[in-house]
């Protein structure tokens, strides 16, 4: 017996031990009682009170938009950056709850804002109506109308207008193809499940492309509101992380003197650097207004973009595609070069007139050239010689060569929807194969069935340029973030080689020389103190007769300077005319900026 | 032994054990009602997973005799003391605190485990012959056992576990008839160690007592949780609000509804009614663990039973105390209600030593 009986006090052991239980017991049950007294004051007395309470507890639970990463050109210079917006949104659950008031909500503020009534109805019909989390309705609300829903607060519970980043451009068409518009998640892409409603999206251009870096990722804030949805106070707060910044290999500069120079015509510009295939510029006009397009644009203006028969939405430089024209010749002027068929020795005398199998070939050009060799031939883009040259290369080996220099295919540049382009193939007969000469004439003067895209003459103008090499083209340097360094980069690819004997490269640089500098048809971009190389090219659009001659697409694929190319600049302008007269004067333009106004600049900012 | 005994399947306390089940049951549907998801399904199935566990651990404890258990205490006290210092080693912290120890996928908390081999120890040295009638000598070895492992639990902090091995102290010598000269020397030793403990508390700890003694001191800060818990309760009024009106709990107003605030969330699903049948089981267990107590058929069980019993109370008592306002919020969670393995594991390993008791009172 461990806490044995002592004298005086219980009976026997067992009954003292039972009476000290009963005194733990005891000690218990008070604490019971003090429990239940305490549950009964705030449950029967008080309760009432805390009924109350908790009906006015509300805890709003805000996202809060991470910024967008900013896209820089090579210098260090935004090409787009953030701006606050006013967005407008309605909270489901603060909307009133029967149907009749709450559509008279949605119906004042449809007038007050002017505002398709419908898409309010939709919007709050797609989500719960328990939801606290706003739906945005309108983003990029002017200040008037933001200055009205404040002012009518009291008659639209519900509806709150917050302060969002949004995208911000230099001007309004400002590389609109380049760069993507941005807008809240399609229907589609929530279906897949990556996006949550109203997330913001790149839908287009590096935007789409680079859409997982330049996110980020949203923040909250669980904010306690009053029985008004008056804010009261932040009870806590996630910081938005925002998106990657974004160093692409254009020049501002330069892709806007581009689109200067572009002003007013429907084509393509592209500015690539013929030493690492990076693009310094891309211009496709016309282009669509994308500072309208970011955020919520309404159906009608959208629809009126699509159907537009400008196709503003087209990436003129990928995604259409042209017959080379005369810049076809110098694939051929290569061909005929290397495989030992054409000499610069040889001379052919132009008429103007070139007659194969009872059928007259002209040249552009009525009274002809007279005797031309290869470099005079390039030089005033001589048709009847290049018939003749193009028959004795053969349909086979131009269209080797012309896959050779990158035709035909997919260049790759980071941007969806490129165009493939077009290399004639042989007509079957008989199960033989053979190239009809009619054909091989078209071919050799870059009409026919051959097809080009801005960006693909532009590689290949580059590898006339360095000397075969063909580049991916490259639009995005490296992503990066402040607090963990480059995520991803690209180093530039060469995709393949053009061989050709140093020779051969030779008379072809003399001979780009000579279109711009001796008596050419590139004449027209010629500019003192830099010497310019190029090729012009008239396309010959499909349904084309004599009479719509004005209506040719105009190519001019230039590099400078000629000795030690730093820029391959490829203009189109679609039915524009000759390509000496309307491309040739619009790539001086971007030329002399390039090269001159450059350096204008530092002289001005010492 | 399992089982060799017919009598002791027939002394099984069904009640105690019916009333635990009842309880556990109560704890799934509101964990349930609630939708706290976490990894590996729903919290409800885990801790029904954990209840059956903790049965198992019960029938365990139960086949052993607990006078076999109590003296393997000094063994069991070094091994707890042992996992005490393993966490402050190298815890897992969770929201600033070190209470976990990883073992392999699962995280236990070895204070929860500690407070049943701290009462078996202090069980095992008020009951040794030498230590008869309990004096001075053994007054004082209680306090260095129940001292190191008190400052290594606030160290963690765990403020409310450490606190938990006091009434357990309290109750044992009051039952092992300990002179009342020594316990009011204790209760002196104690009160004059309260501005020492005080300076040992950690900032949000000292904040929350504070707090209890000024609740509007902070209304949107640390008294947040008393204020949302108070509001969860209050509105439940007479007859709750029913699982889907409870807007405090399923809004998630409330902190830690799953785990340390579950009797707010069941309070104002259920009302006043509700939290009185609840507190009927808590008390149900309990009488029936004095009852153990006093039927004890020595010394050894009736200490074994009495700590067993009064461990559970203070649990209840101090967790209830705390979610309705009356005690500063220490982080005591409710047994057998409260989301938690090792909750769970110890609830049920205390009740297989009441059962142990119950089953070889006739012996």
């Amino acid at each position: 017996m461990i806490a044995g009986p002592r004298p005086g006090r219980g009976p026997t052991g067992a009954d003292a031990g039972r009476r000290r239980i009963t005194a733990v017991a005891a000690a218990v049950t008070l604490g019971f009682a003090v429990v239940i007294g305490q549950l009964w004051y705030l449950q029967v007395l008080e309760g009432g009170r805390f009924l109350d309470a908790s009906d006015r507890n509300r805890i709003r639970i805000r996202p809060v938009a991470a910024p967008r990463g900013i896209l820089y050109d090579r210098h260090g210079v935004p090409l787009v950056d953030n701006r606050p917006a006013f967005t407008l949104s309605l909270i489901p659950r603060e909307l009133p709850r029967d149907p009749a008031s709450r559509d008279a909500v949605l119906g004042r503020l449809a007038a007050l804002l002017r505002l398709p009534y419908e898409e309010l109805v939709d919007a709050v019909a797609r989500v719960p109506a328990e939801s606290f989390l706003p739906v945005r309705v309108r983003r990029g609300l002017s200040l008037e109308d933001m200055a009205k829903v404040e002012e009518w607060k009291l008659e639209l519970p519900g509806v709150i207008v917050e302060v969002e980043p949004q995208r911000s451009y230099p001007s309004s068409r400002f590389a609109a193809h380049l760069l993507g518009y941005v807008r809240e998640a399609t229907e589609e892409q929530l279906r897949q499940g990556r996006y949550r409603r109203g997330d913001m999206v790149g839908q287009s251009g590096l935007e789409r492309l680079l859409d997982e870096f330049l996110r980020g990722r949203d923040g909250g804030q669980q904010i306690e509101v009053d029985a008004l949805g008056r804010p009261v106070r932040v009870v806590q707060q996630t910081e938005p992380y925002p998106g990657a910044e974004v160093v692409t290999t254009l020049d501002r500069r330069i892709q806007e003197a581009a689109e200067q120079a572009m002003e007013g015509r429907a084509g393509a510009v592209v500015v690539m650097d013929p030493r690492n295939g990076d693009i310094l510029a891309m211009v496709s006009t016309p282009a669509f207004e994308i500072d309208r397009f970011t955020g919520t644009i309404d159906r009608e203006a959208w629809l009126r973009l699509v159907q537009d028969p400008d196709h503003p939405l087209l990436n003129r430089a990928i995604q259409s595609q042209y017959a080379p024209g005369s810049l076809f010749k110098v694939v051929v002027a290569a061909a005929g070069l290397q495989e030992g068929v054409l000499t610069p020795m040889d001379r052919v005398h132009c008429t103007g007139e070139f007659h194969l199998g009872g059928r007259t070939f002209r040249d552009w050009k009525e009274e002809g050239h007279g005797t031309v060799d290869l470099r005079r031939a390039l030089a005033q883009s001589c048709n009847i010689y290049f018939y003749q040259a193009g028959l004795r290369v053969g349909g086979d080996a131009i269209a080797r060569w012309a896959r050779a220099f990158g035709l035909g295919a997919p260049t790759g540049i980071d941007l969806g929807g490129e165009k493939v382009g077009l290399i004639p193939r042989p007509r079957v007969r008989r199960g033989r194969s053979a190239w009809p000469p009619g054909d091989v004439v078209n071919m050799a003067i870059g009409q026919g069935q051959l097809l080009v895209t801005p960006v693909q003459v532009a590689r290949f103008m580059a590898a006339v340029a360095n000397g075969g090499v063909l580049w991916k083209p490259r639009l995005v340097q490296r992503v990066q973030r402040a607090d963990r360094g480059v995520l991803w980069s690209d180093a530039g690819r060469v995709a393949g080689h053009v061989e050709l004997a140093p020779a051969v490269w030779a008379v072809l640089r003399e001979s780009l020389w000579a279109v711009v500098n001796d008596g050419g048809t590139g004449a027209a971009a010629r500019i003192p103190g830099l010497e310019v190389a190029g090729k012009t090219g008239t396309a010959q659009t499909v349904a084309n007769s004599r009479a719509e001659r004005g209506e040719d697409h105009a190519w001019f694929a230039a590099f400078a300077p000629a000795r030690d190319p730093e820029v391959v600049v490829v203009v189109l302008v679609e039915r524009g005319g000759k390509g000496g007269q309307v491309a040739a004067p619009i790539a001086r333009k971007i030329l002399n900026a390039i090269f001159f106004e450059r350096v204008a600049a530092l002289e001005v900012h010492g | 032994m399992i089982g060799i005994d017919r009598r002791l399947v027939q002394n099984v306390d069904w009640t105690l054990l019916g009333t635990a089940l009842a309880i556990v049951l109560a704890s799934a549907t509101t964990l349930a009602s609630l939708q706290v998801a976490r990894a590996g399904g729903g919290v409800a199935l885990r801790q029904l997973a954990w209840a059956g566990i903790g049965l198992l651990a019960l029938a365990l404890v139960a086949s052993v005799d607990y006078r076999r258990v109590v003296r393997a205490a000094p063994l069991l006290y070094a091994l707890g003391l042992g996992g005490l210092l393993v966490v402050l080693a190298l815890g897992r912290t969770v929201s600033g605190a070190r209470r976990w120890v990883l073992l392999g996928p699962l995280s236990v908390q070895p204070a929860e485990f500690f407070k049943l081999a701290f009462l078996l120890t202090v069980v095992w040295l008020l009951t040794t012959r030498w230590a008869q009638p309990p004096g001075a000598a053994v007054v004082g070895l209680l306090l260095l056992v129940t001292g190191v492992p008190f400052g290594l639990i606030v160290r963690q902090p765990d403020l409310g576990t450490a606190l938990m091995l006091l009434p357990v102290l309290a109750a044992l010598l009051v039952g092992a008839g300990v002179r009342w000269r020594y316990l009011a020397g204790l209760g002196a030793v104690g009160l004059g160690a309260l501005p020492l403990a005080w300076l040992a508390l950690r900032d949000y700890q000292r904040e929350r007592i504070l707090v209890y003694l000024d609740p509007f001191r902070d209304p949107l800060g640390s008294a947040y949780n008393v204020i949302q818990a108070k509001i969860a309760i209050g509105s439940g009024q007479l007859l709750g609000k029913g699982v889907a009106g409870a807007t405090q709990s399923r809004l998630a107003f409330l902190p830690e509804r799953h785990t340390d605030f579950i009797f707010a969330v069941f309070a104002e699903m259920w009302g006043f009614v509700g939290c009185l049948l609840l507190l009927a089981g808590y008390a149900l267990l309990l009488l029936r663990g004095f009852d153990i107590a006093a039927a004890a058929r020595d010394p050894v069980g009736r200490l074994v039973a009495l700590g067993a019993t009064t461990l559970l109370a203070a649990q209840v008592l101090t967790n209830v105390g705390m979610v309705t306002g009356l005690l500063p919020v220490v982080g005591v969670p409710l047994p057998l209600m409260s989301y938690g393995g090792s909750s769970m594991l110890v609830s049920m390993l205390t009740l297989g030593l009441l059962l142990s008791v119950r089953m070889r009172q006739f012996q």
